[in-house]
C-alpha cells in the first residue's frame, strides 16, 4: 500500500471514529432535508376553508357567493357558512377558517347605483397564504364589477337608452376580464422544495469537511505526529496528497450519500447521474483547495476552526443554500456566482427544471476554477505552514 | 520492556566503529536568534551519544536537523553516507526518530498506530503484521495491542512512542528527551531498552538535561549550551576537564553576596556562584575546606540550612564550562 493511501485511510478511520464528523457529514444533511421536505411537501396541494357572511342578501352578493363556490375554486376552497361577522372572526382566529368574507348590508344596491362598498376579508397571521388567496378573490370580483360599471357607463354616455341599463349590465357581467398573467415553466418540470434544499443542505454540510481537514492538520502538528510523518522517508508531497485524498473522499462521500438517500427516500431529483457525479467530484476538489487555504491562513487550531466556519457560512449565505437566490435581487444573484456552491445549485436547479446534462458545463468550469484558485493561493502561502 | 536484541537488529549491517551519523558545522537561525551555531559531532555504529544541555540550549533543534525535519542554514548531515535534509527522504529510512512528546494517534489502537507507521516505511502484508507483533512484544504491550492509545498510562504511551520508531529496524535511533515526565519504573525500563539497543549495534543519539542519564547511558557526551557544542568526550574525559574539583552547595539565608565574597578570598576556592538561595563553591578537597567555609558563613551573618559536598560529575563540568548550573 502506498504511503499516500496509508495516510488517507488513517485520516478517514480517525474521522469515522469522530461522531461529530459522522453527524455533520451524513446524518444532519439527511435530517434537515427530511424536515424541509415535511415543511414544504404540502405546498403544492394548498386547500383552505372560508366562509361568506352575507349581510346584504341581494343579487350581487349572491353572485359573489356563487363565484367563490364555483367548480374552478373547489380544489382551493371549501366554502362554509357563518352566522355573522363575529362568528366568522372567531372561527378565523381559532383556525377553523383560513379566511372569511363579510358582504355588508346594502352592498348590491350600492353596486347597481354605481357606488361601490368594500367586501371585508377576515384573515389570520397564522394562515397568511389563505388570507392572500381570499384577498385576491375579493379583488378579482370587485375588478369584474368595476369593469361592468365602466362598460354600462360607456354605453349610456354613447347614447344607449336608460331603460336598457339592466340588460347592458347583464351582458357585460357575462364577459370575463382578460387574463392578466400566464404562468408557463421554461423547462419540463417544476422546482420543488426537496429538489432545491436536498442538494443545498448536502453541499452546506459537506463544507464542514474543510473544518475537519484543517483541524486534523493542526492536531497532527500540535501532537507531534506531523513530525513523525515528516521523519519518514516519504517527502512532504506524499503527506499533502494523503491528507488531501482523505478530505476529498470525505466530502465526496458526504455529498454522494445525501444525493442517494434524498433521491431514494424523499424523491428528490438531482439531475442526470453523470453530470451530478461530475459536480460532486468538482465540489469535493474545491473542498480540498479551501481546506489547504484555511491551513495556510491559520496559525493555530482554534484559528483554523474560526476561518473554516467563516468560509463555510460565508459561502452558503452568498451561494443561496439557505434561501433560493433565483427569487432574490440581482445583486444577490450576482454574488452567488462568486461561490462554488452557487454555481452547483444553479446547475442542479436547471436540472430540476428539465435541462439536460450540458447545463453542467459552465458551472463545472466555475467550480473547478474556484478550487484551483484557492489551491494556488494556498501554495503561495505554504511557507507559513512549512517553516523550513 | 522485554530485552530481545534480535528485534532491535538494525537493517543495515555495519561493523562497530564505523561512522553512522556525521553532522558537520550545523547552523540554524530562527529570525535573528541563532539556535544552533556551528555544531559538529559524529556517532559510530553501536555507540550511544548523549547531547546534554539545559532547556533551550539547542538540543532539539540539533536533532531535528539530524533527522531532516528542519533545513540547516549551514553545514550538512550524512547518515550511513547518505545526505539528510528536508528534501532527501531516502536516507530517512535509516533513522528512527522518537519525538520529545508522545506522538501517537490517541483514537487509534496501539496496533493501528504501529501498522500505520510501518506502512510509511514501506512495510506491508505479513511482514508488517509480524513486525508489529514483535514490537508489541518488545515494549510489553502485546496484551494491549487492540486498545486505543487514549486509554494507556503515561509510561505505556512512552514505550509505544519508542516502539513506533523501531518498526523498520533503523540503523540510527534518535531520542529527544524520552524520559521527561515518566515515572521512575518506566524511566528505568526505557533506559535499559536503549542500552540494549546500543549493544545490538544501533547508533543512538540521546538528548537529555538529566546528567545522571547521560552519565549512565552514553558512551560519549556532547555538552551544548546557547547553541554551541562546548565540550565533547566520555564522561571520564569531561570530568577530568574540571581537574577533579569538589563542589560544595550550601543552602543559606542572610547576606549571600558577602558570604560569597568571603569565600572568594579563601585560598583553594576556585569558583563561587550564587543561585537562588544557595551558594556553590568549586574547590579541591571539599570536605577539608568545609570548616573554614562554615566559619566564613558565621562571620558574615549567614545562616546555613544545608550543606552538600559533591565529587566531580557532569553537573560540575557544566558549571565549570558555563558558569551556571545545568538545571537553571
Amino acid at each position: 500500500m502506498s504511503a499516500v493511501l496509508a495516510i488517507a485511510i488513517k485520516d478517514l478511520r480517525q474521522r469515522l471514529r469522530d461522531r461529530s464528523a459522522i453527524v455533520l457529514g451524513f446524518v444532519a444533511p439527511l435530517a434537515v432535508a427530511w424536515l424541509i421536505s415535511m415543511a414544504f411537501g404540502s405546498a403544492a396541494s394548498f386547500h383552505t376553508n372560508v366562509a361568506v357572511v352575507d349581510l346584504d342578501r341581494g343579487q350581487v352578493a349572491a353572485g359573489f357567493t356563487t363565484f367563490v363556490k364555483s367548480p374552478e375554486l373547489a380544489k382551493l376552497l371549501t366554502v362554509t357558512s357563518a352566522v355573522n361577522a363575529e362568528d366568522a372572526k372567531a372561527k378565523v382566529a381559532k383556525g377553523d377558517l383560513g379566511a372569511a368574507f363579510v358582504i355588508p348590508a346594502g352592498y348590491s344596491d350600492a353596486v347597481t347605483s354605481g357606488n361601490n362598498r368594500p367586501i371585508t376579508v377576515l384573515t389570520s397571521v397564522d394562515a397568511s397564504i389563505a388570507g392572500q388567496v381570499a384577498r385576491s378573490l375579493a379583488q378579482s370580483f370587485t375588478a369584474q364589477i368595476e369593469a361592468v360599471q365602466l362598460s354600462v357607463n360607456a354605453a349610456v354616455s354613447a347614447g344607449a337608452p336608460a331603460a336598457s341599463v339592466g340588460q347592458l349590465a347583464a351582458e357585460a357581467a357575462a364577459l370575463r376580464l382578460p387574463e392578466q398573467t400566464i404562468t408557463q415553466p421554461a423547462g419540463t418540470k417544476t422546482l420543488t422544495a426537496i429538489n432545491y434544499y436536498a442538494p443545498a443542505m448536502g453541499i452546506f454540510f459537506s463544507f464542514f469537511a474543510i473544518g475537519f481537514g484543517a483541524r486534523g492538520f493542526f492536531l497532527e502538528r500540535n501532537g507531534g505526529t506531523l513530525d513523525r510523518l515528516a521523519a519518514a522517508p516519504i517527502g512532504p508531497g506524499t503527506i499533502l496528497m494523503g491528507k488531501s485524498l482523505a478530505t476529498f473522499v470525505y466530502g465526496a462521500a458526504s455529498l454522494s450519500t445525501v444525493a442517494l438517500f434524498t433521491s431514494l427516500i424523499f424523491g428528490a431529483y438531482w439531475g442526470p447521474p453523470l453530470a451530478v457525479i461530475a459536480l460532486i467530484v468538482a465540489l469535493a476538489l474545491t473542498i480540498v483547495g479551501m481546506t489547504a487555504l484555511v491551513i495556510t491562513a491559520a496559525r493555530t487550531e482554534r484559528q483554523s476552526e474560526g476561518f473554516a466556519s467563516m468560509l463555510t457560512f460565508g459561502l452558503v449565505l452568498l451561494g443561496g443554500n439557505f434561501i433560493f437566490v433565483g427569487g432574490a435581487p440581482e445583486m444577490v444573484r450576482t454574488l452567488a456566482l462568486f461561490t462554488p456552491n452557487g454555481w452547483a445549485l444553479r446547475a442542479l436547479t436547471d436540472f430540476s427544471g428539465g435541462a439536460d446534462w450540458t447545463a453542467v458545463t459552465t458551472p463545472l468550469i466555475a467550480i473547478l476554477a474556484f478550487g484551483l484558485g484557492t489551491g494556488v493561493i494556498a501554495f503561495a502561502l505554504r511557507r507559513r505552514v512549512v517553516n523550513q | 520492556m522485554t530485552e530481545t536484541t534480535d528485534s532491535f537488529s538494525p537493517s543495515t549491517a555495519m561493523s562497530q566503529g564505523t561512522t553512522m551519523l556525521d553532522a558537520r558545522h550545523l547552523t540554524r537561525r530562527f529570525g535573528t536568534r541563532v539556535a544552533v551555531d556551528d555544531v559538529s559531532f559524529h556517532v559510530a555504529y553501536g555507540e550511544t551519544y548523549g547531547l546534554l544541555g539545559p532547556n533551550g540550549a539547542g538540543k532539539t533543534t540539533s536533532i531535528r536537523l539530524v533527522c531532516g525535519l528542519l533545513s540547516a542554514h549551514g553545514g550538512e548531515v550524512t547518515v550511513a553516507g547518505m545526505p539528510v535534509s528536508t528534501t532527501e527522504p531516502k536516507s530517512k529510512a535509516q533513522i528512527g526518530y522518537v519525538p520529545q512528546d508522545v506522538s501517537l494517534y490517541p483514537d487509534l489502537t496501539a496496533r493501528e498506530n504501529l501498522t500505520f507507521f510501518g506502512r510509511l516505511y514501506r512495510l506491508s502484508g505479513s511482514a508488517l503484521r509480524q513486525r508489529v507483533d514483535e514490537v508489541l512484544e518488545l515494549i510489553d504491550l502485546s496484551d494491549r495491542g487492540n486498545d486505543r492509545v487514549e486509554s494507556f498510562s503515561g509510561g505505556m504511551k512512552r514505550r509505544l512512542n519508542i516502539g513506533a520508531s523501531l518498526l523498520h529496524r533503523p540503523s540510527l535511533l534518535v531520542l529527544d528527551e524520552p524520559t521527561v515526565g515518566v515515572d521512575p519504573q518506566s524511566r528505568h525500563a526505557i533506559l535499559e531498552s536503549i542500552r540494549t539497543l546500543g549493544s545490538a549495534g544501533l547508533a543512538v543519539v540521546y538528548t537529555t538535561h538529566y546528567m545522571e542519564e547521560a552519565e549512565k547511558l552514553c558512551d560519549r557526551i556532547g555538552i551544548i549550551d546557547h547553541g554551541h557544542l562546548i565540550a565533547e568526550g566520555t564522561s571520564r574525559d569531561l570530568v577530568s576537564q574540571v581537574g577533579k574539583k569538589d563542589r560544595i552547595t550550601m543552602s543559606a539565608n542572610g547576606s549571600l553576596a558577602a558570604f560569597a565574597e568571603a569565600c572568594r578570598s579563601m585560598p583553594g576556592i576556585e569558583r563561587v556562584d550564587i543561585a537562588d538561595s544557595s551558594v556553590q563553591l568549586l574547590t579541591e578537597d571539599g570536605r577539608l575546606r568545609l570548616a573554614q567555609v562554615l566559619e566564613a558563613a558565621s562571620r558574615t551573618g549567614t545562616s546555613v540550612k544545608s550543606v552538600e559536598v559533591d565529587e566531580p560529575d557532569l553537573e560540575a563540568v557544566f558549571l565549570h564550562l558555563t558558569g551556571t548550573a545545568l538545571r537553571e
